[in-house]
């Protein structure tokens, strides 16, 4: 950009039309530098005060994989397709869920939390969820390699059709961005949205099928799990991950279509409500 | 990023056409609060304008001083200039990068390193990994704070915090450099040196606003000058005569 005189109206404009969109992203592009800083900032500040450090990430999973384990399995007994030892079809749903859940959460502060930036440098503010989405990426690896490690405990190899999970956790993340993106915006008007984000997120975690299998649930309420794209998610990394299937296509392309909207859609609520956030905080 | 430079002749690097800015003054933001706004049609809460039809503009190289008591507009001004906040109406044109020498170190984040908190913010300003690399040292240097590079900010005293955020800025690069009241922080040697990195600037042409209610630094360090009193412009011209107004406006509101 030095040398390069770029002239720019206000680069905050309140009216934000949908043809803007593509502007706006490749601006955000263009910014990946600041990205990765920022996703880096928040990986180093989060553990550094702590004597663990980076151990924490693997306790949070582990922790909650053991008790679950142990109420569904050997208290209630939920019975797994195939006689699947319960830990491997436990922890396949929950690592992402782990994910997703910690980044909307962490996205949805995210912009509240930076308040002092905020009202003083312009930046394209989605950089601010964007990060915080991605920081909890490392918290999925992390659950994968415990994961690994319990399936070299029951004697399993990995399925060649989990080379489809990457493809199906980029999905699964554009999604959770399009859901972060808006709530990251309304956070800074209605501090309830971040109580609220607690509540739904509790909820939707047990209207997943990630403790129970998908097959048990009765079919009048079917609907329900057909109308959560997590549901999906969780389906499709189940299917690759541990029984060696390929996704079904259509499932992945409704996914994909989900994601890709509520991308489009939380992004353009997130920059058309961006010139506000400054005189918001 | 839209490109609108037939609007902005290339003399011009700032422009404000009838800017006016309001802001609403809630108590509390609470989705009660909200409800009662759409169901009762409430008021959500009182219009303050900050700004009110303002225009004026700040040609390529000008080193412009805004003026004006407190709550005049001065910084909602300089934010709007920044592009952290949007015109209620008007028009705001910028021409090129500009650096917020404002509240130094705002981005710092405690529990980081000087190195990596540098690297941070020179990526906020816009600065790519390149130019960081390249900027890096002469930093560092400027900053005076090599052997404490390594060391967590939270260590820092607020000399060396702002030190550390007003070395970034200016190895910015920036076309436009805002200036709100920092140059008073810092012991006497930095302060120095800071306005003679900012001398440094002028003749190199990067266009400066300074915001300030001294009148001294305003008349000593800027060619024009603006001139707010709540929300309104009272003055824009010459930096000698806008000051002297000022003064003279001050002695008979505030008889000594």
């Amino acid at each position: 950009m030095a040398g390069v005189q770029t002239v720019r109206k206000q680069p905050l404009t309140s009216s934000v039309g949908p043809l803007d969109l593509f502007t706006h992203l490749v601006e955000f592009w263009r910014r990946r530098d600041l990205l990765w800083h920022m996703t880096i900032r928040h990986l180093r500040g989060q553990y550094k005060q702590s004597v663990l450090g980076y151990a924490w990430a693997f306790v949070n999973p582990l922790s909650q994989m053991i008790i679950l384990s142990f109420v569904f399995s050997t208290i209630v007994r939920v019975s797994t397709a195939e006689n699947e030892p319960y830990p491997l079809f436990l922890f396949v749903g929950l690592v992402p869920w782990i994910f997703f859940s910690g980044a909307v959460s962490a996205g949805t502060d995210s912009v509240t939390n930076a308040a002092s930036l905020v009202t003083k440098v312009y930046f394209p503010r989605e950089v601010l969820p964007t990060a915080a989405v991605l920081t909890k990426i490392i918290d999925l690896i992390f659950g994968m390699v415990i994961f690994a490690m319990i399936m070299a405990y029951y004697g399993r190899v990995p399925e060649t059709t989990a080379l489809w999970f990457p493809v199906l956790f980029s999905i699964h993340m554009l999604f959770t961005l399009g859901l972060t993106y808006p709530l990251a915006a309304l956070n800074l008007y209605f501090h309830d949205v971040r109580f609220l984000v607690g509540v739904v997120l509790t909820l939707w975690f047990y209207l997943t099928p990630i403790l129970y299998p998908h097959d048990i649930i009765p079919e009048k309420y079917e609907i329900i799990f057909d109308l959560n794209p997590n549901a999906l998610f969780v389906d499709a990394y189940r299917r690759v991950i541990l029984y060696g299937q390929d996704p079904e296509l259509g499932r992945v392309l409704l996914g994909l279509g989900i994601a890709v909207i509520a991308f489009l859609v939380g992004y353009y609520i997130f920059k058309k409500m961006e010139s506000g956030f400054a005189d918001s905080i | 990023m839209q490109t609108v430079s037939d609007r902005l002749p290339a003399e011009r690097q700032i422009e404000f056409t009838n800017v006016t800015k309001s802001f609403m003054i809630r108590e509390g933001r609470t989705l009660r609060e909200f409800a009662n706004a759409i169901f009762k049609r409430e008021p959500w809460g009182d219009e303050f304008r900050a700004l009110d039809d303002v225009s004026f503009s700040v040609g390529h190289g000008e080193t412009v001083g805004i003026i004006g008591r407190n709550g005049s507009g001065k910084s909602t001004a300089l934010k709007l200039i920044a592009g952290v906040t949007a015109p209620s109406s008007g028009e705001v044109y910028v021409r090129g990068r500009v650096s917020p020498l404002i509240e130094l170190g705002a981005g710092f984040h405690p529990d980081l390193t000087g190195r990596e908190n540098v690297h941070l913010n020179a990526s906020i300003l816009g600065m790519t990994d390149r130019e960081i690399k390249e900027q890096f040292d002469a930093i560092v240097e400027f900053s005076e704070l090599a052997e404490f590079i390594d060391t967590p900010v939270k260590r820092y005293s607020s000399g060396m915090y702002v030190r550390l955020g007003f070395a970034v800025a200016v190895h910015s690069n920036p076309e436009i450099l805002l200036v709100d009241e920092v140059l008073s922080v810092g012991d006497a040697f930095f302060q120095e040196k800071s306005l003679a990195k900012m001398h440094e600037f002028q003749e190199h042409g990067t266009t400066i606003v300074v915001v300030s209610h001294s009148p001294d630094l305003i008349n000593t360090f800027c060619e024009q000058a603006v001139w707010l009193d709540h929300g309104h412009l009272m003055a824009e011209g010459p930096a000698r005569d806008v000051v002297a107004r000022y003064l003279e406006s001050a002695h008979y509101t505030v008889p000594a």
